[in-house]
């Protein structure tokens, strides 16, 4: 608590003393990240009137349910939410846009964001009551998402890291001592476990169809080897003899034309499918994906071999690469004041000064906050004990990079477009149908095409 | 006589029957069909959806369409697709309409009833219950085959380039089939019983009555069938996305899919979206022409 605040207040000295106390025992209980700061612009009462506020977003638990409900019982302003899956969300939030309706705020993955900016949809942030002490706290990951040729666009929903499972059990079943370090190592293990009859397929990728499913697979595994996608000027780094396009042949030669260890679900499953799969025990590895999958294969409800599931750094030098989604203040709202009062709520603290959101997200979910001092706090120290090793997790996370780092084309209106075409080339090239180089020249020609299509 | 009592005249009384449906037609149909016409020759993203100010760009969004190699790609599959269907539907169709016309077997009563059950599944949820059916590794097809002694190692039928696109016309056709079959059917029922009996005296065995009797009377309505399927298996989408989402790689990419990916997914390309799904209208539309041209004419005259 600040001095300022302290004057601002104008406590005695006794109240001060008990005030700092009572939050310094919540926070050790890990109730509280970082000192609540009640009496911030978060605190004050919008000067005009509404009757009601609206956010369209994907799904996530009752998250949704339990933050309205907190909205409504601290303001007395009724929240309706409009929510579709992950994959739908797009379409669903532009045809509400097209469709002329109020929108309030809504959220967007990384990929999205740049697009839905460059069409109007987003409002920009700077120098709402707050905005500036929310930035401070922003991650870099955070940053480079949020902010957009040097405004201010969002607030973060959460961040994730890619991470290497492995299954314990099979691991020792196989006399193994350790996981792999090296990409040879991984290729001995997973030939080992399927010779030995201890696994059919001993690595589970995540190359089903999406913006960061199968493309982030390959871009993590790029960028962990010293490759990227495109630089930073734009230009395409997937010609012959590329660090993406000897990884792509590294990769496919797992599938079935190759060595056959991938297990061919990798081709459907998602992020949380995926955890799921793993869970299952039927493979050793779990190929670089979202950190958070722990939460589900660690999960005793929903997985059987829940805590044989560890997490892993990639090889060499650890790299691997990060993302951050966001919630933005839609430029379609009925009430800037108000709907930016909704947006801290979601993306930001509530009326009590607390980042109650990000806050739950990281104790219930696994997630990882884009405010630096919820990364900081017991929040995620002790909230994500339960599902992986947290040490290690955050040394994975200090060598992480924003995806946008690996492949600077998430931030041009025609990166969706030109991702439809990975997946399928990928594909293709993963199922045999045509070779890795064959796919990279498809995608560099593809990078016209998409462009066209913007 | 006032004239609000007089008898309206037959002329007059059809055209005000059918003035509610007209309407109806117009509003939820022709609206829709002129206003995706206006917005294929209009660059139309979600800016300028807002604002309400098209741009017009002339044939461009139809160029990009038929520019873009993905978009041939889903034209073919679409066609692979439809056929596969459209004539599975048409021979099973007959096929099982045949055996639940038995009126002495007592388990056709049964069926009738049950061949109904997939006609009221919705879409999506089909797609999904196959989705499951078809789980690789977990999957209840697999699980059968592997206890039945079919196969020894699980088979990738979504997941797999050469069958996923099967894969996906198999719900599709469980799904749509009992339409076929309830049309199939009612046109038996309206087949004289006479007809059967005077070719059974004159020595006629099934294959014969089928041949020379059933199949001939079919054919009005297996053309109506095949007008009807053809339309849409075309514009097959739900079964796409929930169990293929167009993979693997493009495999299942359908003309349907790719409309849907262009215009809703960003960069949010209604106009070059509408242009791609009026050129699917068009050919389903010239299809429907040499199909009523060549077949429908040519079996009710």
């Amino acid at each position: 608590m600040t001095d300022d605040l302290i004057r601002k207040w104008d406590l005695s000295r006794r109240r001060v003393i008990e005030a700092m106390g009572g939050a310094a025992a919540l926070g050790a209980m890990g109730a509280l990240p970082a000192f609540a700061q009640a009496g911030g612009p978060w605190s004050q009462v919008p000067k005009s009137k509404v009757d009601r506020l609206n956010f369209v977003v994907w799904t996530y638990g009752d998250i949704y349910t339990r933050i309205s409900k907190q909205f409504e019982t601290d303001w007395g302003v009724k929240v309706d939410a409009t929510i579709s899956s992950f994959n739908d969300h797009p379409a669903k939030l532009t045809t509400m846009y097209a469709a002329g309706e109020k929108i309030d705020v809504s959220q967007s993955s990384p990929f999205s964001f740049p697009n839905f900016i460059e069409q109007g949809l987003v409002e920009p942030l700077d120098g709402l009551p707050g905005a500036a002490d929310y930035v401070a706290d922003f991650s870099g990951f955070t940053k480079q998402v949020a902010q957009f040729k040097g405004k201010t666009m969002g607030l973060p929903y959460f961040s994730a890291i890619w991470v290497w499972n492995y299954y314990v059990d099979m691991l020792e079943k196989l006399k193994i001592d350790k996981p792999f370090s090296t990409y040879e190592e991984f290729i001995e293990h997973c030939v080992k476990a399927k010779k030995d009859g201890v696994s059919r397929y001993p690595v589970l990728w995540v190359a089903g169809v999406g913006l960061e499913q199968l493309p982030g697979t390959w871009y993590q595994m790029t960028w962990n080897r010293g490759g990227m996608f495109f630089d930073k000027q734009g230009n395409h780094m997937l010609g012959a003899g590329s660090v993406a396009r000897e990884t792509l042949k590294w990769w496919a030669n797992t599938f079935e034309k190759g060595l056959d260890i991938a297990d061919p679900e990798s081709l459907k499953v998602q992020f949380t499918s995926s955890a799921k799969a793993f869970g299952a025990g039927k493979n050793l590895y779990r190929g670089p994906n979202h950190h958070y999958g722990l939460n589900v294969a660690n999960d005793p409800a929903q997985s059987p071999i829940a805590g044989k599931v560890k997490v892993l750094g990639s090889p060499g030098d650890g790299k691997t690469i990060a993302d951050a989604h966001v919630y933005f203040l839609c430029s379609a709202n009925r009430n800037k004041e108000w709907a930016w009062k909704l947006l801290q709520y979601l993306g930001g603290k509530t009326k009590d000064g607390n980042y109650t959101q990000a806050v739950s997200l990281a104790k219930d979910a696994m997630l990882g906050s884009g405010y630096n001092s919820v990364m900081n706090s017991d929040a995620v120290k002790l909230g994500w004990a339960p599902w992986g090793d947290v040490p290690t997790l955050l040394k994975i996370w200090d060598q992480a990079s924003y995806i946008g780092e690996a492949c600077s084309s998430v931030y041009q209106p025609w990166h969706f477009p030109w991702t439809d075409q990975l997946n399928i080339e990928v594909q293709k090239c993963l199922t045999g149908q045509i070779t890795a180089d064959q796919c990279c020249d498809n995608l560099i020609k593809g990078i016209a095409d998409a462009k066209r299509k913007v | 006589m006032p004239w609000f009592r007089r008898e309206m005249r037959a002329s007059h009384f059809a055209f005000f029957m059918n003035v509610p449906t007209l309407l109806c037609l117009g509003l939820v149909l022709a609206y829709p069909v002129v206003y995706a016409a206006y917005l294929s020759v209009h660059r139309v993203g979600l800016a300028q959806l807002r604002r309400g100010e098209f741009p017009f760009n002339g044939w461009e969004n139809y160029g990009r369409v038929l520019e873009d190699p993905l978009f041939w790609v889903a034209l073919k599959n679409t066609l692979v697709f439809t056929a596969i269907t459209v004539s599975s539907e048409i021979v099973l169709a007959v096929l099982i309409a045949l055996l639940i016309n038995q009126t002495s077997v007592w388990t056709s009563r049964l069926t009738r009833f049950l061949i109904l059950l997939p006609y009221a599944i919705p879409p999506i949820a089909n797609g999904l219950i196959w989705a499951f059916l078809y789980s690789f590794q977990f999957g209840f097809l697999n699980r059968i085959l592997f206890t039945a002694g079919l196969i020894s190692d699980p088979v990738n039928w979504a997941g797999n380039p050469n069958t996923a696109l099967y894969a996906v016309a198999v719900p599709y056709i469980w799904r749509t089939l009992p339409f076929a079959i309830i049309l199939v059917h009612a046109a038996l029922q309206g087949i004289p019983r006479e007809l059967y009996e005077q070719a059974s005296i004159d020595g006629a065995n099934a294959w014969h009555r089928f041949r020379h009797i059933t199949l001939p009377m079919l054919r009005q309505i297996i053309a109506i069938i095949l007008i009807l399927r053809t339309a849409f298996a075309f514009a097959v989408f739900e079964e796409i996305l929930a169990i293929t989402q167009g993979g693997p790689g493009d495999a299942t990419w359908v003309a349907a899919w790719y409309s849907y990916k262009i215009t809703f997914a960003p960069p949010n390309n209604f106009g070059m979206g509408s242009a791609s799904a009026y050129i699917l209208a068009l050919m389903i539309g010239a299809i429907a022409l040499v199909y009523m041209r060549f077949i429908y004419r040519r079996v009710t005259l």
